[in-house]
């Protein structure tokens, strides 16, 4: 294979790149600069060598902690607890939310072989009976799905034990649909709007 | 009313535009020649799946990549077309429409037609186990009752997880979280069920009598949830006192469950229990027979013909008009007094519109005189006069 057929198919393999939209884009990168075309391959290079989770949160961090949680500003006492990194950006933005995360990597799926010990949930136990965060509040933001509702009622019953406050993003969410997907105002208005379990 | 009926790629029917008239059809055709494929291309528009249960990849004909239905209804409706197709393919595709929109939902899709099928199938509902009248009763509330089919998805989908989480290694706590989430649907399907039964289970009785001649028979929903027996007459359709009672099955069934590896309490194990009382004796003295395992060919016949005959007067009570009765070579293997009593009832019900096929022009019964006449032969319908 030639190397433009090679990166034709490299490129064809992200989401939504048909083979001609990566025939377009490997055809673009050979047109332009070549300084144009290495700063992208820079780009790549240090997303994958320098992402790594977060060692407290779980999320997308280049450093041990990462920017939310070395933020002094941010109040340890209460964390959200979402099921993927991408959620975090999410809620982030709506600026509603001033504490910190915690990244579940995912939601209790039985049917794909997925239960409590598939997912970080011995890490948010312990940040809780750790008591260094002086946590006191844990919400809980998982999907609006039928695994993402089990998640939820999960942890609640792991949780409630320790002493600590635990609630749930409060329902209008759309049924079935990706946190990651939902608009900023619905998220706002769910977050101000969590209930206790 | 159904006023057109397109065809392409389905079964052995040869590709076509049918305009149907508004009183309908009597199709005629030996067997094997593609009657029963017509009225279950009709039926596939109302509840958008196999009413034989056969997968959809098998509707498509041998030598096509799909298959497509559109049913045109008449003007002055809630809708005018509703259409299907599905593409052949690892993971078959199924498209629904209905006025040309995608439904977010198959709970919106389901019952435009207001259609009613009977066939001579349908002694299995009496004859096999309780999975076939769970089905019909599912396929029944799915049109006639606002809710259930979503409620019934959400059941199914919360019941697969717990069952993988009590074969799984993970621990109560891991199970219980289904639990929650299992009641609410379960309670929804329950309620559902046993206030249908207890609505029409009367005129289930009536239908039978009549039919096979003065023999009464009964009909009764037999919940697999246990506790459920202090739920009354008139608490029958509460999905609260149903989710009450399943959350706490639930609950006391958890080691056994977990033993067995299988969810034992809730909806997916009940049954309709369909019971003959022989002559001469009283329903208190015991006596009912079961007509699953000592009904005869013809005792079960006639009870599966009173269910369909129930659903049909269930679907008018919803729709506020006679239903879109599809009748498939109904007088099959009874006896003539059955035939003939039958007959009589359906005049009565088949008000509306009437699909209805024979294999001879000598069977066709009802209302020979109104509907016109269509032959089928190889799949190729032909509308004769
Ligand atoms: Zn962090």
């Amino acid at each position: 294979m030639s190397v433009i057929e090679e990166a034709i198919r490299e490129f064809s393999r992200l989401p939504g790149v048909g083979s001609r939209t990566a025939t377009r884009l490997v055809h673009s990168l050979l047109r332009g600069t070549t300084a144009d075309a290495r700063r992208l391959a820079r780009s790549i290079d240090e997303l994958v060598e320098r992402i790594r989770p977060c060692e407290r949160c779980g999320t997308f961090a280049e450093e041990e902690l990462c920017r939310i949680c070395r933020d002094p500003a941010r109040r340890g006492e209460t964390v959200c607890v979402v099921e993927s990194a991408f959620q975090v950006h999410s809620i982030d933005r709506t600026g509603e939310f001033r504490g910190r995360f915690h990244v579940l990597g995912g939601h209790l799926s039985p049917l794909d072989g997925i239960g409590p010990e598939e997912l970080r949930i011995r890490e948010l136990l312990d940040r809780v009976s750790r008591g260094d965060e002086g946590i006191r509040e844990v919400i809980l933001a998982t999907n609006p799905s039928v695994e993402g509702e089990a998640t939820a009622v999960y942890l609640e019953g792991v949780l409630r034990p320790l002493g600590v406050k635990v609630t749930r993003l409060a329902r209008g969410l759309p049924v079935g649909s990706d946190l990651e997907f939902v608009d900023g105002l619905t998220l706002a208005e769910a977050l101000s709007g969590r209930r206790e379990m | 009313m159904l006023t057109g009926l397109g065809l392409v790629g389905f079964r052995n029917l040869e590709d076509r535009e049918l305009e149907i008239p508004p009183e309908g059809v009597a199709l005629v055709g030996r067997n094997a020649q593609g009657k029963s494929n017509f009225l279950e291309a009709v039926y596939y528009l109302e509840v958008f799946r196999s009413p034989r249960g056969t997968r959809d990849a098998h509707l498509i004909s041998f030598h096509r990549d799909h298959f497509r239905l559109v049913g045109g209804l008449a003007p002055g409706g809630e809708v005018s077309a509703v259409t299907a197709a599905v593409q052949r393919g690892g993971s078959p595709t199924k498209k629904v429409t209905v006025d040309g929109r995608e439904p977010e939902r198959l709970g919106d899709a389901v019952g435009h037609l207001g259609a009613v099928l009977f066939t001579p199938g349908d002694v299995r509902l009496v004859s096999d186990g309780p999975g076939e009248r769970r089905r019909f009763l599912d396929i029944l509330l799915s049109v006639n009752h606002p809710g259930y089919l979503e409620a019934l998805q959400r059941y199914r989908q919360v019941i697969s997880h717990r069952n993988a989480a009590l074969r799984s290694s993970a621990g109560p706590a891991a199970i219980q979280a289904w639990d929650a989430l299992l009641s609410r649907p379960g309670g929804l399907v329950s309620a559902a069920r046993a206030g249908w039964v207890r609505d029409v289970g009367e005129a289930f009785a009536e239908v039978y009598r009549t039919v096979a001649d003065g023999e009464a028979a009964t009909m009764e929903y037999r919940p697999a949830t246990p506790g459920a027996d202090d739920i009354t007459i008139e608490g029958a359709a509460d999905p609260d006192a149903w989710e009450a009672r399943l959350r706490q099955a639930l609950a006391d069934s958890l080691e056994g469950d977990r033993e067995r590896g299988a969810t034992r309490p809730g909806p997916h194990r009940d049954d309709l229990r369909l019971r003959v009382l022989p002559e001469g004796s009283e329903e208190d003295e015991g006596e009912t027979r079961d007509l699953r395992e000592y009904g005869s060919g013809g005792q079960q016949r006639t009870a599966a013909l009173a269910l369909r005959m129930v659903e049909a007067s269930t679907r008018a009570r919803r729709l506020g008009r006679p239903p879109l009765l599809l009748l498939d070579d109904v007088f099959a293997e009874l006896d003539e007094g059955r035939s003939r009593r039958i007959l009589r009832l359906l005049d009565e019900t088949a008000t509306g519109q009437v699909l209805l096929t024979a294999p001879r022009e000598a069977d066709i019964r009802l209302r020979p005189g109104e509907l016109a006449r269509w032959t089928i032969e190889a799949g190729r319908i032909r509308e004769a006069s």
